[in-house]
Formats: C-alpha cells, sequence, structure tokens
C-alpha cells in the first residue's frame, strides 16, 4: 500500500510537475538568454564604438594637427615631441615614424608600454598601402588587439604626401570592465528569471495537479466502496467540469448500487420470509405426521399409501425449508460458529453412524486427531459429501483423514467414490446451488443445495472443497479445515466460561454463542 | 411424580398447538394448553402440570418473560419451542431458565424423547450424599442445602450437580455432560451446558463471577472440586 503510494508519487512527480517545470525553465531561459544576449551585444557595440570614434576622431585631429606641421625630414627630436604632443597617459599613447633626417626614426610617447611590436602587422600593412579609389590616398585604419590579456584598440594612418606615419594604443580596460559588470547583472537577472520560471511553474502545477490529485483520490476511494465520495466543485474552468462530471457519475453508480442492493435485501429477505412462513404451517403438519404414520397400517389399503406419501413428503418439505432458511443465513451473513474441541474421526463415524453408512463406507480415520471446530456443521458437511458419494459415485466409498501442517495445521477429509467420476465441464459447477449434472435427473436426487451448504459450511471455518477426479476413475471431494479457527473467524473467540454472559454481551460481540470471552 | 406425564403447552398457533396436543396425546401425555403466555402462567397454577412446552414468539408477554416468571416461584422443567437453532432465542431462553429447546418444526417422537429425558432427571438414582464446602447433595431426598438452607435446584441444575458430583476433581466434557444430563446424541449444543453451569453457579457458589466449587477447566469441560 506504502509502496504503491510511494510509487504512484514518484511517477507524478516524473511526470506532470517536473515537466511543466522543465517547459517554464526552457522558455525562461531562452527569453532571457536571447534579450541579455542581444541587449549585451547591442551596448558592448555602443560602448566601443563611442569610445573607439572618439579617440580615432581626437588621433586623427590631433595627428593632422602635430604631424603636418613637422618638416619633411623632422629631426628624431622633433617627432618626439610632436608624439608626447599628440599621446597623453590618460587617453592613449602615440608612435610616430617617419624617414628623419638621421635616418629613420620611430618614436613613442611612452616608451614603456608602446612600440611598434605592438602593431599587428596586417595593421602596419593597411596603413601602408594608399587606396587606389581614392588616389592613392592613405587612410585610417584601426584594430582591436590583446595585450597581455588587455584589451587595446590600435589605430594607425601614414600623413599624405610623405608626412610621418602616426600610430596610437588605447586602453578598453575600463570599457570591458564596464561590459563584464553588465554581462554579470544581465547573468544574475537569468538566473532570477529561471528561478523564477521554476517557482511559477511549480505553483502552476500545484494549481493543476491538486485537483487532479483529489479526483484522483475520489476515484479511488469510489473503487473502494465509498460511494459517497463527492469532489468539492469551485470556479468554471475545466478542472471543475471534470469534477462536476466526476460526481454525476458518482451519484449514478450510488443510485444504482443502492438499487441493485435493495433488489437483492428484498429477494433475500422474501426467502427468508417464505421459509419462514412455511415454517407454521409444516410445524403444524409435522405435530400429527406420526400419528398419522403409526396409524396408516390400521386405514385402508387404498388410503395407507396416501397417508405414508403424505408423511414423507411432509418430512421432505421439513428438510428442504431447513435446508432453504440455512442458506438465506449464510446469505445473510447470520450464520454462526459454535465451535468445541472434537475427535474428527469419532464425530465422522457418529455422523455415518446416525445414517447407517458404516457398511457401506470405508473409513481409514486415525483417532485422536482433536479440531476446534462447529460438530453440528462438520456433520452437514460430511452427511453431503457421503450421501453425495452414495448416490451418485459407485461403492465402495472411501473417507480418509489426515492432518497436515503443524500447530496450526489442517484436517483434510477425502471422500473418494469408484463411480465414472465428474465430467470436466460439469466440475467447475458441483457447488452451484440447484445445479444438476442432468437436466433430466429426477428431482429425487435431493435438495441441489446440499454440495453448496457443505462448501459453505466449510468456508464459515476458514476452509475450503475441492472436487476432482481421481487418477482411477470417480470423484474425490476434499475437505480441507484449520485445527484451530483462524482469527478473525465469526464465533472464534469462544470460551468456556459462561459466567458474566449477558445478553448485552452477546449482543456487542456478535457472537451469539452467549459465551464470550478469550479463545479456548 | 404423575405416572403420565402431565404438560402445559403454551402456544399461540392454533394449527401447531392442535397438532402438537393430538401428537403429544399419542405419544401418551396429558396435555393442557393456553394460546398466550398470561393463560399459560394461570393454568399452571390451577393445574399443576410436571413440564411446560413453551413457545418463544408469544403475543403479549414472550416466552422469555413467562420462563423468568415460572422460575421465580417454580423450578418446574420447561422446554422452550424455538425458530432457530442458532439464534439469540436460544441463548436468552438458557439464560431465563429453560432446560432444554426443540426446533420447529418438531417430530412428537423427538419432543417426547426430550420430555422424557427431562423429566428422568428429577429421578433418584442413589441414596447416600455428599458434602463439598458448605454444600450438601442429599441424593436420597433429591435435596441440595446451603449452609442448611434448602436450594431451589431445577431438575436440570439438580442432575447436572449429581453427575459432577459422582466425578468430584475429574473434568467433565460438554459433550459427556449432554450426553448424561441432557441425553443428546453427539450433535448436542454445548451452550445447554454453558447455561446451565451459570445459572448453577448463581445458586451455589459464594460469589457466582468467581467460582470455587464448578471450574471451568479451559479447552475441556466442567469440573466439581472440593474447596480447600
Amino acid at each position: 500500500m506504502t509502496r504503491q503510494r510511494g510509487r504512484v508519487h514518484f511517477r507524478r512527480w516524473t511526470s506532470l510537475r517536473l515537466r511543466l517545470i522543465a517547459v517554464f525553465a526552457l522558455v525562461a531561459l531562452t527569453a532571457a538568454v536571447s534579450v541579455s544576449g542581444i541587449a549585451y551585444w547591442l551596448n558592448r557595440d555602443a560602448v566601443l564604438t563611442r569610445a573607439q570614434n572618439s579617440a580615432l576622431d581626437d588621433f586623427r585631429d590631433s595627428l593632422q594637427r602635430n604631424a603636418a606641421s613637422l618638416p619633411a625630414k623632422p629631426t628624431c627630436q622633433s617627432l618626439e615631441a610632436a608624439a608626447n604632443r599628440i599621446g597623453s597617459p590618460d587617453t592613449y599613447q602615440a608612435l610616430l615614424i617617419a624617414d628623419a633626417a638621421d635616418g629613420r626614426c620611430a618614436v613613442t610617447s611612452d616608451r614603456d608600454s608602446f612600440s611598434l611590436d605592438d602593431v599587428p602587422a596586417s595593421l602596419q600593412r593597411a596603413v601602408n598601402t594608399p587606396h587606389q579609389q581614392d588616389h592613392d590616398r592613405y587612410h585610417l585604419h584601426w584594430e582591436r588587439i590583446d595585450l597581455q590579456g588587455h584589451p587595446y584598440l590600435v589605430a594607425g594612418a601614414r600623413i599624405n604626401d610623405g608626412g610621418p606615419t602616426g600610430y596610437m594604443l588605447k586602453s578598453l580596460d575600463s570599457e570591458r570592465k564596464d561590459l563584464n559588470s553588465l554581462a554579470w547583472s544581465l547573468g544574475i537577472a537569468t538566473l532570477l528569471a529561471l528561478v523564477g520560471a521554476a517557482l511559477l511553474a511549480q505553483a502552476a502545477g500545484s494549481a493543476v495537479l491538486r485537483p487532479v490529485r483529489r479526483l484522483g483520490e475520489a476515484a479511488k476511494a469510489l473503487g473502494e466502496g465509498r460511494l459517497s465520495t463527492r469532489l468539492k466543485v469551485t470556479g468554471t474552468d475545466e478542472l471543475a467540469e471534470l469534477s462536476a462530471t466526476f460526481n454525476d457519475a458518482a451519484e449514478q453508480l450510488e443510485k444504482r448500487v443502492e438499487e441493485l442492493r435493495a433488489r437483492e435485501a428484498a429477494s433475500r429477505r422474501f426467502v427468508a420470509d417464505m421459509s419462514h412462513e412455511l415454517r407454521t404451517p409444516l410445524t403444524a403438519i409435522t405435530a400429527v405426521t406420526d400419528v398419522l404414520e403409526d396409524e396408516a397400517e390400521a386405514l385402508d389399503p387404498m388410503i395407507a399409501p396416501a397417508v405414508r406419501l403424505v408423511v414423507s413428503e411432509t418430512r421432505r418439505l421439513n428438510e428442504l425449508v431447513e435446508t432453504l432458511m440455512e442458506v438465506t443465513r449464510f446469505d445473510a451473513g447470520t450464520a454462526k460458529l459454535r465451535v468445541d474441541e472434537v475427535d474428527v474421526a469419532d464425530m465422522i463415524m457418529a455422523c455415518m453412524d446416525a445414517r447407517a453408512w458404516l457398511d457401506s463406507v470405508e473409513l481409514d480415520a486415525p483417532r485422536g486427531l482433536l479440531a476446534t471446530l462447529d460438530p453440528r456443521r462438520l456433520d452437514v458437511i460430511m452427511a453431503n459429501l457421503i450421501g453425495n458419494a452414495l448416490k451418485h459415485g459407485g461403492s465402495p466409498v472411501r473417507v480418509a483423514l489426515r492432518r497436515e501442517g503443524g500447530e496450526d495445521g489442517e484436517v483434510v477429509i477425502t471422500v473418494t467414490d469408484h463411480g465414472p467420476g465428474i465430467p470436466e465441464e460439469v466440475l467447475p459447477h458441483v457447488f452451484d446451488r440447484f445445479y444438476k449434472a442432468d437436466a433430466s435427473r429426477a428431482r429425487s436426487e435431493g435438495s441441489g443445495l446440499g454440495l453448496s451448504i457443505a462448501r459453505e459450511n466449510a468456508h464459515i471455518h476458514g476452509g475450503t472443497i475441492t472436487a476432482a477426479n481421481g487418477p482411477h476413475g470417480g470423484a474425490v471431494f476434499t475437505l480441507r479445515l484449520p485445527v484451530r479457527p483462524r482469527a478473525g473467524e465469526e464465533g472464534a473467540g469462544r470460551s468456556g466460561e459462561p459466567s458474566g454472559a449477558t445478553r448485552a454481551d452477546v449482543a456487542g460481540t456478535g457472537h451469539g454463542d452467549g459465551t464470550p470471552g478469550g479463545a479456548r | 411424580m404423575a405416572p403420565v406425564p402431565f404438560l402445559l403447552l403454551i402456544e399461540d398457533d392454533d394449527a401447531i398447538r392442535t397438532g402438537l396436543e393430538l401428537g403429544l396425546s399419542r405419544q401418551g401425555h396429558r396435555v393442557v394448553s393456553a394460546a398466550t403466555g398470561e393463560d399459560g402462567l394461570k393454568l399452571l397454577k390451577e393445574q399443576r402440570p410436571d413440564l411446560i412446552v413453551l413457545d418463544v414468539m408469544l403475543p403479549g408477554i414472550d416466552g422469555f418473560e413467562v420462563c423468568r416468571r415460572i422460575r421465580r416461584t417454580n423450578q418446574l422443567p420447561i422446554i422452550l419451542l424455538t425458530a432457530r437453532s442458532d439464534d439469540i432465542d436460544v441463548v436468552v431462553g438458557l439464560e431465563s431458565g429453560a432446560d432444554d429447546y426443540v426446533i420447529k418444526p418438531v417430530q412428537p417422537r423427538v419432543l417426547d424423547a426430550r420430555i422424557r429425558a427431562v423429566l428422568r432427571r428429577g429421578e433418584r438414582d442413589a441414596t447416600d450424599s455428599a458434602a463439598f464446602g458448605s454444600i450438601v447433595i442429599d441424593r436420597s431426598a433429591m435435596t441440595v442445602t446451603k449452609d442448611g438452607h434448602d436450594l431451589q435446584l431445577t431438575p436440570t441444575e439438580l442432575r447436572l450437580l449429581l453427575e459432577l458430583s459422582r466425578r468430584p476433581g475429574q473434568a467433565l466434557t460438554r459433550q459427556q455432560l449432554l450426553q448424561l444430563v441432557w441425553e443428546h446424541d453427539y450433535l448436542g449444543d454445548s451452550r445447554l451446558v454453558d447455561a446451565c453451569v451459570q445459572r448453577l453457579r448463581a445458586k451455589i457458589e459464594d460469589v457466582p463471577s468467581s467460582p470455587t466449587l464448578i471450574r471451568t477447566v479451559r479447552g475441556v469441560g466442567y469440573r466439581l472440586d472440593t474447596p480447600q
């Protein structure tokens, strides 16, 4: 039960709820990542472009202004002075290269951090390549590079008409820092969105799953027979509609079951009442049958057979009514066990003796096998089984008794006949009420209730009766009864102590045998 | 005891009453009958029968009440006519003081056998007496005294006490007691024994709920002990 519930719980967890959370999280992740990504790239572009444009514009102006004023063949010193004017530690470093009077000269505004080696060859090439489309003029070129893990903007331009070549190097560290903090913020925002989505999914899942679970529990309760189970219908959504449908179905079911129960109870009551009502006239008739029987000898030979017929049929009718009442008691669940510790072999012997069967039955029953059972019910079972074997099977009928199992074992009694056996198609029905293997069989074969009652009597003990065919032909009926009534069996808690037994006790314990108390 | 058993039959259904009267008369009994409990109690005072056959379901005061009222003053044997053997009726009837019961529909022969068995219980079978604590059983006078006072026992209670006292200290099973006292066959109802023991204890024990004379032997039956 617990395991099953656990499995159901687990399955539910892996299915709807988790799927909902996964879908929500995926949607949130996609949305957040794309929004953050786009925002980041747009921002990055904007920040870099702005910083870059302002630096390049400044560099271009400054280069124009300072380099153009240089003579055609400047000295290295003047070149250096110009470089220092262009570059500054706050903005960018400048590097000027020119064919000076004292040879080729390359100077920088800050010798330690910028040299021509830092300028990529591709940029140098681009800077020194005149543009054919633009009348062989030189353009400003730039590139973003990475030096020792720091981002830099490097740009270069050659002053047209034989001027010096200028390079600049600007650190983009501050921009990178800004962008990094932006990325962090966006990442955290994404994470928050994810958590929010998961929580939302959980809430939505609960909102959907709670009614579903309630519905499931209600359906289970209905299945267990609590037909009055109903759901509370709230709202107007699909789930509310489903709950309403469930309630309707449950109500219909309850009504139908009630109808069927009432009808069944009515028919049972009818049989019970009828057999009860038959009893009063039967008692009166039975009271005088002995008188009639005794007088039959002295009567007119024409009347005597009629009297005997009345007498014998009255006895049959008595038995039939008694049997019917027994059946109704089983049906109504009011049949009671009145157990006593008895020697089973003695019981079987007495049962056969009372019916003058000792000569036609072989008995293999060791004495001394004690069992706690209802002697009257065992007698009914044995009388029916042996009577059935004698009537339908062939002699000799063999009754064997043995014990199986340990302390709380079973008494096993087999009744074997040497008749033709029971046809396979009849075997499952031999214990059915009023089932007759051969429809043409006369009613004198018995009430048709005998084996059914035998089985009911075995069941009330917590035992069983089975029918089979023996290996050498002939039917084998096997009766198994617990040596001691099992706990929970009706009337099992019988005691031999009658003192203090009151009517209230009897009614309260439901045993009805008037001797409540511990098991013997 | 009269040579011809004189019975009082209390039964409300005319047909059953007539039928049983016929059947029992045929078995050699003298029968007087009543249709209600009230009439039956009145007849009991006037006619002094040997035994009462009493239907449980009666209009007016029911069979149990009739049984209780008779027992207040009289220890006459009572046989109940009941509808079902495993019914609560049997238990209540036995607790009200009935000696035996038969189930409807009953053959007069069976009822006759029960009647004769009940009547035999009052017959004297020995002439000695025995004492168990404060209880003295006089088998010749068929009386039981407790501390010198006469105890009013029904023939069945007396017979049960006699059978137990014949084997003091020895446990008798319910089935044995059913055969000895009630003369029932192997399918006798052990509730008869339990109910009778209960009534007997109420009369002879000092504290009926903790008996010192008639002891229950678990899983077997009952035993009469001499109190220490």
